[in-house]
């Protein structure tokens, strides 16, 4: 096989940079989620279908007009949670896992529009401004991590948000991509997107880019 | 419970970019190849005592990750990313987007038998178990792949440089 050693060589040498910042304790952490879960699974189907119903549960503001930011709202369904806190921040968690209905993205915008944060969300595309950069200042407004069990938690400040923005989700199977898009005439969505803001996977490590 | 986790740990930290760069040049994503090996490597740790004794542990993970991204498509009732032709932007920063798209125009099996040779360092036998292919073919699939990335990387053609041998 040596007469393929050069172009081994330099595929291998291209690849030289790659490293995975994934910490085992992630690992072990989803390896205990997934036990979790799959335990959960088995409990669920002894319970019926009804369990896992996209129930959706909502508390509504006590006055919702007379705040734009509305503070002891909290609204859950069974794909993702709404909750005000921390301070004036909203905090979104988009759960993982087969017990977890699948993302409705119109009422996860409608929910996240009563916390006074204006977004786009898709599930399998994601948008960004056909033309011209991203919205600047991505990380003062939304600081993405991931929890233990895998779902993926948005601590969103969306006072901070510059008028005429808009929160761009791009929901995917293994991962989430998020972007600020400014006040873009034209927007691009694919089910490939070339260049989000922050790309947070599971692994708990959001690319801000 | 305690010894089998650093076991696990130390196989982690010394199989875990090799496995994630066999899975990016398979799937020409960095992003999600690094969550499929973390899917498949919490995978091994559930199933640590049947891993730890495979004989080629880190290509169990490599073949798990692959089968994992096969079933995120499927269910999504989506054309796997390896499929495509490379018209979209490959997400893998730090390697040459040229050779990137070089691979992604590959054959699926190609591309495995190349992640598995560079980047695991499986003989051909190896490779035929882990893939389940005759050793020719793998001997053929190689072959080809090698071609074709020849001709899209001329650099490969003139680079004096070559200094593995690979059997």
């Amino acid at each position: 096989m040596n007469e393929h050693a050069d172009v081994m060589c330099q595929v291998r040498e291209s690849f030289a940079g790659l490293r995975m910042d994934t910490p085992v304790e992630n690992v072990l952490a989803r390896s205990r989620a997934r036990r979790r879960r799959r335990l959960t699974g088995m409990a669920g189907a002894a319970a019926g279908a009804a369990g896992v119903a996209a129930a959706l549960i909502l508390t509504a503001p006590a006055h919702p007009g007379n705040s734009p930011r509305p503070s002891s709202t909290s609204a859950t369904l069974a794909a993702f949670s709404v909750t005000s806190g921390p301070g004036t921040a909203t905090t979104l968690i988009l759960h993982k896992g087969p017990q977890y209905a699948p993302l409705d993205p119109s009422a996860l915008r409608q929910v996240l529009a009563q916390h006074g944060i204006p977004a786009l969300v898709t599930v399998g595309t994601f948008c960004r401004p056909a033309v011209g950069p991203l919205a600047d200042g991505f990380g003062q407004f939304v600081h993405p991590s991931t929890l233990p069990d895998g779902s993926a938690e948005m601590v969103i400040n969306g006072a901070a948000m510059p008028s005429g923005t808009r929160l761009s989700i791009g929901y995917f199977p293994g991962h989430i991509r998020l972007a600020v898009l400014g006040n873009a005439a034209a927007l691009l969505c694919s089910s490939r997107s070339g260049q989000p803001a922050a790309h947070l996977t599971p692994s708990g490590i959001p690319v801000h880019r | 419970m305690g010894h089998a986790q650093d076991e696990f740990a130390d196989f982690y930290g010394s199989s875990r970019d090799s496995c994630l760069k066999a899975v990016t040049a398979v799937v020409g994503d960095r992003l999600l190849a690094e969550e499929l090996v973390a899917e498949a490597f919490a995978r091994a740790w559930t199933s640590w005592e049947k891993v730890r004794r495979h004989p080629a542990s880190q290509a169990w993970v490599v073949r798990t990750a692959l089968n994992i991204g096969v079933s995120w498509w499927r269910r999504r009732r989506e054309v796997p990313l390896a499929d495509h032709d490379g018209a979209a932007p490959a997400d893998v920063s730090g390697v040459d987007p040229v050779l990137i798209a070089a691979l992604r125009r590959l054959p699926t099996r190609q591309r495995e038998v190349l992640a598995l040779r560079i980047f695991l360092d499986l003989d051909t036998e190896s490779t035929a178990q882990v893939l389940r292919i005759a050793p020719g073919t793998v001997t053929a699939h190689l072959s080809r792949a090698v071609t074709a990335l020849r001709r899209d990387l001329p650099a490969a053609s003139t680079d004096a440089n070559a200094r593995e041998v690979y059997r």
